[in-house]
Formats: C-alpha cells, structure tokens, sequence
C-alpha cells in the first residue's frame, strides 16, 4: 500500500509539481489550500507525511505543526517554507518538524527527502 | 566647554580689525611671543589679559570663549567616541578643532556622512526585516520562483509526460512568470515611491504650507519684534497653535530676516526627535541619544503646561527654554492622545525673554560626551 501524503499548501501551481513529483515517486497524494481546514484532512486521511507551508490562508502553519505533533499518532511534517530565515527555522524544530526545507527546491531533492523520511 | 579655541577665535578677530599681532600685544601689555603662542592655542588666556584682548578688539570677552567651534567640537568627540580605539586623544579635540579646523572640517564631515549612512543602513535594514509589505512582495515572488523552477525541471527533465500534463504546465509556467513580472513591478514601484519624498521635510528652514498662510512671514516678524517674541501673544494674534509659532519663530533667521536666532527641537513621546534645529553652541545629536534632562523630554509629563526654564550645557553657557507638549492629533474618547513636546532655546544673553527665577538646571547633549559626574541621568558611560 502507498504511503499517503497531504501537501498543505495555497499556491495551485506548486501543488500540481509537487503532486506530479511525489505521484510518480509512488506515493499516494492529497492536497489542502486552507490552513484552517488542514487538521480536518490530517485527521480524515491520517498520512503518513504533511508538506506544510508556513503561510496560509486563514491560519499560520506552525499553528498546524503544534496541532499535528500532539496528536497521539502523529504523522512526519516536512516544512516547506518561503520563510527561510534562522528564527524560523528554530521555532519549527522546537516544535517538532521532521525536516525544514525552504522554497525554491531542486526536485531531486524534495523527493529524495520525503522518500528518506518515508523509508 | 574646553576654551583652547580661544587663541584661535583671537587670531580671528586681531585679523578681520587689522590689527597686527606686534600692535594688539602692546596694546594689551603683553609680549608679542606671548600672544603668538596664545593665538596659536599653546597657553591659556583668561581674566585680565582676556578681557584687556576683547576691550582692544571691541569684542565681548564671550565671543572669544564660547561656543563658534562647539559643534565642530562635539562632532569630532562623537566621531572619536564612534569607534573603540583607545588611542584617539579625546581630551586634544578642541586643541585639534583648533590648530587644524580644514582638517578637522574634513573628519567631522566624513564622520557625518558614514554616519548617515549607516543610519540609513539600519533603517534599510530594518525595513527588509519588518516591513510588511516587502514581507509579502518577497514571499510572493519565491513562491512564484518556486513553481517555475520546479515545473520547468520537470518539462526538461521528464521525458514520458502527457500532451495534456505538458500543456498543463506551459500554462503554469506562463501564469507564474506573469505574476512574478506583476510582483516586481509592485516592488519597483513601492520603492520609486519611497525615494520620492511626498511629504513636508523636516529639515530646519522647513514650515509647512499651513503655517505660512495662517502666519504671514513679513506680518509675523513683524508682530514677533513688537511683542518681543513672545510666543504665548503670538499665537494669540495669529490664532495658531504653539508648536506652529515655535516653529516660525525658529524660522525667523533661517529666512533671512533681523531676529534673534533659536534652535527648536520637536519629539514624540518615543523621544524620536520630528524636528530638528541646533544652535551652533547647542548641538543637537543627530540619531536619538540626547540628554534626557532637556525640558522637552519633562514636556511629556506635564502635557499643555507651558514651561520656561533655563538650563546649563557643561560648558558653562545658559540656555533660555520654552517648552510645552501638545497634541498631534484631535482628542477622542476612547484613543490615547498623541502628544509632541517642541522645545525652543536660546542663549541666555541673547533672550528677548525674561530670565526665569530657578537657578540653571544643568543638562548635557548626550551621555557619551557629557562630563558630568554622578548624573542620575545617565544611561551610557562618558568618554572623556
């Protein structure tokens, strides 16, 4: 069985990358635009792997992160963020990231990534 | 202040009366090697051989003694005290000022000038860290910069993809590279904005539109004589705020006309300074920092209370001040009121205003070159 993963992210066109990317990887994917529907769909999927962005609509992608790693099976988050700067990596890690990436990224190695997380 | 700019300032005023220097030492009793060295700022002058100096010159002796050079003087202490050599002879400035003042114009030039613009680094800084609107603009643009560097590694690289897949992403790449071209062009624009200054400038000679129509420039000297500068009728007369009579008042000068020539200092309750005008014996620092015992900064707590005082700078000359703090912006119910404190000052001797009956309260212009020992006002440790 593939292992699923939900892309949380507004910008259409990078979703449709990504999906085409991760799809051809072998991994079953999902997509949510609104931060503050994205705990409904962690929940109703339970993936294996969130690609969480940072700035959303309607609510902060941290605020995601905090949500998602108190849950009791809490899947990896691999943050992907415009927002590369120092501070902003330190509070994603405090709060428990899998992994921090900044955009833009090379495709190899957004894949080989979430294939090391995944494995 | 240090008086060894005195030599210089006699030199000065021996010249512009024609005097020779054999002529000026006989005059005054003394030798000529004497006053050479004297004008050349090697020996202190003071008491009778000064004020026998400023009798033959026909000069008050204070015009020898105070203040030309102080600002020249002070700049050149913030530059020493800029950096952390430990080998700048702080207590020489004045002497350098002095003997040197091409030179001495040349480095405090070129400390304002590095100055300013690392001030404007900051602030520039600053502005990329925190501004919202470039926040945004450069977060837009990676993302955009993102979907086309993904899609387009994907259409070189992926050589089993769909017609329709392919389409898909040409269209992508067009509709990204539009808004990044659309989110550059924003960017551009909110700069060219920027770099063009829209509103009324702060610098001294400045007076708004609004003050010259209600405060006509040859009416308002003119009334400003008769009343003996006085603030209070003035605004009466021309039925105006103080801030805005201060701020002709200060004008006065700058424009040309006969007045008595004040400095006026404007903040907020932030103690950012909004309107800047120095004396040459009362510098104004530039950047924040300034004393916090000048009246201006005591405006805040006693808001709309016209205050007069008379303070001290350490080296010796008195300032007369008049001072009150007024709203920015009309007051509402429910809204903290936005209060400016304007400060307008004078030396004592040249006041049209009557001298206030409190003895000088003594200030500084800023902790870093203030001499004063056990100042409770102090924040910063002094160089000298």
């Amino acid at each position: 069985m593939s292992k699923r993963i939900l892309i949380v992210e507004d910008e259409p066109n990078i979703i449709e990358s990504l999906s085409f990317l991760l799809d051809r990887a072998g991994f079953d994917i999902s997509f949510e635009q609104d931060g503050a529907m994205a705990m409904n769909r962690v929940l109703n999927l339970t993936p294996d792997l969130v690609i969480l962005d940072v700035m959303l609509p309607n609510r902060s992608g941290f605020d995601i992160l905090k949500d998602i790693t108190e849950l009791d099976v809490a899947p990896h988050v691999l943050m992907l963020t415009a927002k590369g700067q120092a501070r902003d990596r330190q509070t994603a890690e405090e709060i428990g990231v899998t992994r921090f990436m900044t955009k833009p990224f090379a495709n190899a190695e957004i894949v080989a990534a979430v294939q090391e997380i995944l494995a | 202040m240090p008086h060894s700019l005195t030599g210089t300032r006699i030199r000065q005023q021996r010249t512009r009366a024609g005097l020779s220097q054999t002529a000026l030492a006989r005059q005054t009793g003394i030798s000529t090697s004497y006053l050479n060295l004297i004008e050349h700022n090697k020996r202190g002058i003071a008491g009778k051989i000064l004020l026998s100096i400023a009798r033959e010159l026909g000069v008050p002796p204070s015009s020898l003694t105070e203040g030309a050079d102080s600002e020249l003087t002070t700049t050149l202490l913030e530059a020493a005290s800029s950096v952390s050599r430990k080998s700048v002879e702080i207590s020489a400035s004045a002497e350098f000022a002095g003997r040197f003042p091409g030179w001495s114009q040349l480095l405090a030039s070129i400390y304002r000038q590095n100055r300013d613009q690392e001030a404007a680094i900051a602030a520039l800084s600053d502005r990329l860290t925190h501004d919202p609107f470039l926040a945004e603009s450069l977060h837009l643009m990676l993302s955009n910069i993102t979907a086309i560097r993904s899609t387009a590694e994907i259409l070189t690289t992926v050589e089993d993809i769909t017609a329709d897949q392919r389409r898909r992403f040409d269209k992508a790449i067009h509709e990204e590279s539009r808004r990044l071209s659309d989110a550059t062009q924003a960017l551009i624009g909110y700069f060219d904005k920027e770099a063009t200054p829209d509103g009324p400038s702060e610098t001294p000679d400045s007076v708004s539109e609004e003050d010259v129509a209600s405060m006509p420039l040859e009416q308002f000297a003119t009334s400003a004589a008769i009343s003996c500068y006085n603030p209070s009728a003035l605004a009466t007369e021309f039925r105006t705020n103080l801030h805005a009579v201060f701020r002709r008042l200060a004008n006065l000068r700058v424009a040309g006309l006969q007045a008595p020539e004040m400095g006026l200092i404007i903040t907020n309750a932030a103690g950012q300074t909004l309107h800047r005008q120095a004396l040459s014996e009362f510098p104004l620092p530039r950047h924040g920092n300034a004393c916090p015992l000048w009246p201006v900064f005591q405006g805040f707590s006693q808001p709309e209370r016209p205050m007069q005082d008379l303070i001290e700078l350490p080296g010796g000359i008195q300032f007369t001040t008049l001072t009150i703090a007024l709203p920015h912006s009309e007051i509402s119910f429910g809204a903290p009121p936005d209060y400016q404190s304007a400060m307008l000052f004078l030396p004592l001797d040249q006041s049209p205003w009557p001298t206030p009956p409190q003895p000088a309260r003594a200030v500084g212009i800023s902790c870093r070159i203030c001499p004063r020992k056990n100042c409770t006002a102090r924040s910063e440790e002094t160089v000298l």
